[in-house]
């Protein structure tokens, strides 16, 4: 009876010990056609999985049991299951799919497909296409309001943010912002949308209500041309006080204070710094470090880049299991 | 035989004709798809603090400059590299600082040459390669009328079709290197970055 009691407390003492941070992320390798799995705890790739050609946009299903990656060459987007690590199934996108975003549900899914102007609507539970929409233009970065509702989709040959209307699956309106808007990311509270533009090199926050323009992230290193800052991929904390803005060639990821729209800090991470992801806690940020080859992991609250990690060639997309 | 000569002439023609064309009109010689990025800016691997007198100094320092070398040495694998930063730094306990930056001054100054240099060879070959482009067409042409000439002088039609599969041959083969050492000046960058970032982090 004493012999089984420590053995429980033992076991017990067994699990307190183990970290609290033990997360799974999932990068997606754009030239060596992979996915590398990182382990949080030991920060450490404890898996490379081989995926179709050209994997760029990558996001877990919202029960955490599967990856979702883009294989733009291949014309689809693969499945993997979280559990076995292998391609297990795959959605029936348009050509040339680049990227995709969710709803809040986790039950619709919108594909950018690159090649033909169109927006693939995909019903996750029954992995089948439910239809299209025609945006007109070439679809980049895409998002979607907290409330399901809207639709983002960003274009850089109209430099503009295409306002969907999710029901009808129609452009309600037209937002321009600055040369090649890239990625678009809605604060928690959907008061304002934030899109960057790389060319333009900077981050244009918008009113979703009015459908206008209120305000602008500026961007200045010391040192580095204006053509080095290309602002891409852009996080925002939950609390909605900061936001983190890869900054692409300049080689840094800027610390912006959401209430003045003014840049903090800047940490130097990896070469070509293109997207990045929270930890459910959101004690850290990875970022994706397209030509160090290598994802970094910053310490939120501290602000300070603590880890570097090497994956395979070109990391594009990074998604964390919820 | 004929109709291969035709083939050489046009297989020439294609190549010479890629190799022609410059993505960036500012650098009409630059032969890689890659952007041509002239020099590395010490903003973009360099978050420390400022270098001061030691973007002169380091050469100065015998053991730094041997150091230098050995570590922009493309021969010296990078993860080696790394570890030589780390073991040189954590020896360096009081002047830590002062060595840190004299090894990156000296490191910044090395392989930004090292591109430079790896940079202005393409930028010659690729010129090179468009006088090439240019004999080896005004050669097709004269073959042309060699081969419709009569009465037809077969010798010298032998002997101009030869030369040409001879040139037509070092241009594709310079063109294959050519794309093998585009790649070169990135991987400098790679190196020069993370390098910078291990000086970095052995300062904190």
């Amino acid at each position: 009876m004493l012999r089984m009691w420590r053995v429980g407390l033992l076991s017990g003492l067994a699990l307190a010990a183990a970290p609290a941070h033990a997360f799974i992320a999932y990068v997606s390798n754009e030239k060596s056609n992979t996915v590398s799995v990182i382990d949080t705890d030991s920060w450490t790739v404890t898996k490379t999985i081989k995926v179709g050609q050209r994997p760029r946009g990558i996001d877990f299903t919202r029960d955490g049991k599967f990856v979702m990656v883009a294989v733009g060459d291949d014309d689809t987007i693969q499945v993997i299951d979280a559990k076995t690590q292998a391609i297990v199934d795959s959605l029936p996108s348009g050509p040339d799919p680049e990227l995709f975003a969710q709803d809040a549900a986790g039950k619709i899914l919108y594909v950018a497909n690159e090649n033909d102007n169109t927006v693939t609507v995909i019903d996750l539970e029954k992995r089948a296409r439910l239809g299209d929409i025609q945006v007109g233009v070439e679809p980049e970065g895409m998002t979607i309001s907290p409330d399901g509702k809207t639709l983002i989709n960003t274009s850089e040959t109209t430099n503009m943010a295409h306002f969907i209307d999710t029901s009808s699956r129609q452009i309600v309106a037209n937002v321009l912002v600055d040369a090649r808007p890239r990625f678009a990311e809605f604060k928690h509270d959907s008061s304002e949308l934030w899109v960057s533009s790389e060319i333009g090199g900077t981050v244009s926050i918008i009113d979703p209500k009015k459908h206008e323009v209120t305000g602008k992230v500026t961007f200045e290193i010391p040192g580095l041309r204006k053509e080095a800052i290309q602002p891409v991929g852009i996080g925002m904390t939950r609390d909605d006080k900061t936001a983190f803005v890869a900054l692409g060639p300049a080689n840094r990821v800027a610390v912006v204070d959401v209430a003045s729209r003014k840049v903090t800090k800047y940490l130097l991470v990896g070469q070509r710094v293109w997207h990045m992801a929270f930890t459910p806690d959101e004690k850290y940020l990875l970022t994706t470090n397209g030509v160090s080859n290598d994802v970094s992991v910053i310490d939120v609250a501290a602000q300070k880049v603590i880890k570097t990690i090497q994956v395979g060639e070109l990391p594009w997309g990074i998604t964390i299991a919820p | 035989m004929r109709s291969g000569i035709v083939i050489v002439g046009a297989v020439a023609l294609a190549v010479a004709g890629t190799a022609a064309r410059a993505a960036d009109p500012r650098y009409p010689d630059w032969p890689c798809t890659q952007a041509k990025v002239p020099v590395i800016s010490l903003a973009a691997v360099w978050a420390g603090p400022a270098l001061d007198d030691a973007e002169t100094k380091w050469k100065d320092d015998a053991k730094i400059s041997a150091l230098v070398s050995k570590l922009s040495a493309r021969k010296t694998p990078l993860d080696e590299a790394e570890k030589s930063v780390k073991e040189f730094l954590a020896g360096s306990a009081t002047d830590k600082t002062a060595n840190a930056k004299l090894l990156f001054a000296g490191l910044f100054d090395t392989l930004n040459a090292q591109r430079s240099q790896v940079m202005s060879g393409l930028e010659r070959v690729s010129r090179k390669q468009r006088e090439a482009a240019d004999k080896i067409r005004e050669e097709t042409l004269a073959l042309q009328t060699l081969q419709s000439a009569t009465p037809r002088d077969e010798a010298k039609v032998e002997a101009l079709s030869n030369e040409l599969i001879w040139k037509t041959r070092i241009f594709e083969d310079r063109h294959k290197v050519v794309r093998f050492v585009c790649e070169v000046p990135t991987t400098i960058d790679q190196r020069l970055f993370a390098l910078g970032r291990v000086i970095q982090q052995g300062m904190e």
